[in-house]
């Protein structure tokens, strides 16, 4: 990949910030908060979808991880961005029907509530949460809040991964919570470590495991680390720093 | 009788009789896709778990290898498990220790008679919809990292998807001839009047008797003539016979 020539480099990027004053929303299973590489979290809502109004409800109080991968998303963004403020937003974990819209319903409460940075596991490839999912997200973009989503693993779209208005990050083999690359074909902007990562799970332990959904959440502490440092940066001046430190364009 | 009642009762016997007429060979196909990615990957097991139809379990469908006569027909709801994440988060994931994962369903893999301690899941889905979930267990761990192993079986994923697809165009053929024919018909009453009666038609799953007998007779008669008319035979005798029985009112 080119250098872009900048004279930006991780020190200037974030130094020794660590995501204070920054929130980041888990849109996910749920968070354990009593996971010890977890710390607080601050704000935990869980959305449903009713079926007899057809909207999606919203409850806030603690909840629980339904299934783990929001607790291993929290855990992995607190490695970069260990004082970073982070939100659980539940819409996994009961029925598919009606995903597309508790998903939505989700992140615009997120955004509404002023988070800065949203970590994405959900994605789909059905044609008709296209358009919702897409008005989403350039509201987000709109807002100034970065969406940091896991691509897909096959050359099929995948919403909202696809879209250019958010950060789209794969696995690589890489460890180190600190180094990302550039990927230089689009959809995919960033690779950043998700192969055979030990991350945080179910009841206190950890689990050895691979998915572009670990690696999303490493690139948004990454992001939340960085706006601790230059708040005022907008998504896609965030994208470009992050391809300025990329460790494939130095 | 009206035309629109017409349209009806034909709709109705299209749906009933679809599964007579379906290509022969999508369970062997399926069966062959899981023996196949089992073999290719290495694996000690492989199973197809498709979503039921109101979306609130996965039912193991098809598998290949340890403990698959076990896990035929197992029935887990969609809400739990590293299968559960899947299907709800559209995300790939593999998993190198499960052991550690204290929710992992391992209830559930215990009744199999194989708890495996690695496993690599993949949605199964189209543009239109989430099918299911395919999960290899225990892949050879001589193989390279499971992020490429993803991509692959996700090929086996879109394979699967397809087989589905037009399964249940069959299951549904009144509905999908009776929505073809409207389009075809282009706008007016004709068109007006199929789509109508098409949103009425029920669906094959929800009237399961007469399509398993079709189903069933047509897999003999696929057989030979002889076999047709064995198939025949037996049923007008059990039809005779329960002539003769006195009838037990509900």
């Amino acid at each position: 990949m080119p250098r872009l020539g900048l004279p930006i480099d991780k020190d200037w990027a974030w130094g020794d910030a660590s995501g204070t004053g920054i929130t980041v929303a888990v849109v996910d299973s749920g968070i354990d908060a009593a996971h010890p590489e977890v710390g607080a979290v601050d704000r935990a809502v869980a959305l449903q979808w009713d079926a007899d109004t057809q909207e999606a409800t919203l409850s806030e109080g603690p909840h629980d991880d339904l299934y783990g991968h929001g607790t291993a998303c929290a855990g992995i963004i607190r490695r970069a961005a260990p004082d970073a403020t982070l939100w659980s937003v539940r819409v996994l974990g009961r029925k598919l029907s009606g995903k597309g819209v508790v998903f939505a319903a989700g992140l615009r409460w997120a955004i509404a509530q002023g988070a800065r940075v949203v970590n994405l596991s959900l994605s789909t490839s059905r044609e008709d949460y296209f358009g919702l999912f897409h008005e989403v997200a350039d509201e987000a973009a709109f807002a100034g809040v970065v969406l940091v989503c896991a691509a897909n693993n096959v050359p099929a779209p995948t919403y909202p991964a696809q879209f250019s208005s958010v950060i789209s990050v794969a696995a690589h083999d890489g460890q180190d919570p600190f180094e990302l690359d550039a990927n230089p074909a689009p959809p995919v902007d960033f690779g950043a470590p998700g192969i055979d990562v030990r991350v945080p799970w179910l009841d206190g332990g950890t689990i050895v495991s691979t998915g572009n959904s670990f690696a999303a959440p490493h690139v948004a502490g990454l992001v939340a680390r960085l706006l601790s440092k230059h708040p005022h940066l907008t998504p896609y001046e965030v994208k470009t720093v992050l391809r300025a430190v990329a460790s494939n364009a130095r | 009788m009206n035309p629109e009642d017409l349209l009806r009762e034909l709709g109705q016997l299209a749906t009933s009789l679809g599964p007579a007429v379906r290509p022969a060979g999508t369970d062997e196909l399926l069966r062959s896709l899981t023996e196949t990615a089992r073999q290719l990957f290495g694996a000690a097991a492989c199973s197809l778990a498709l979503l039921s139809p109101d979306e609130s379990e996965l039912v193991y469908t098809v598998a290949a290898g340890q403990g698959a006569a076990d896990v035929t027909g197992m029935r887990i709801p969609a809400a739990q498990g590293i299968a559960g994440w899947v299907v709800q988060s559209g995300q790939p994931i593999a998993i190198t220790d499960v052991g550690s994962d204290p929710r992992f369903s391992r209830h559930a893999a215990e009744q199999t008679g194989y708890v495996p301690r690695a496993i690599l899941a993949v949605p199964v889905e189209t543009r239109a919809r989430m099918l299911g979930v395919i999960s290899l267990l225990d892949r050879d761990p001589q193989r390279p990292g499971a992020e490429r192993d993803m991509t692959l079986l996700s090929l086996f994923a879109d394979q699967a998807a397809l087989a589905l697809t037009s399964v249940e165009a069959f299951s549904d053929l009144g509905q999908v001839l009776f929505r073809a024919a409207a389009e075809a018909a282009g706008d007016g009453d004709l068109a007006a009047a199929l789509t109508r009666v098409a949103s009425t038609l029920p669906s094959a799953n929800t009237s399961p008797d007469l399509a398993e007998l079709a189903a069933a007779f047509a897999t003999l008669a696929r057989r030979g003539p002889a076999e047709r008319r064995l198939a025949l035979a037996v049923l007008r005798d059990v039809a005779d016979y329960a002539k003769e029985r006195p009838s037990r009112r509900h």
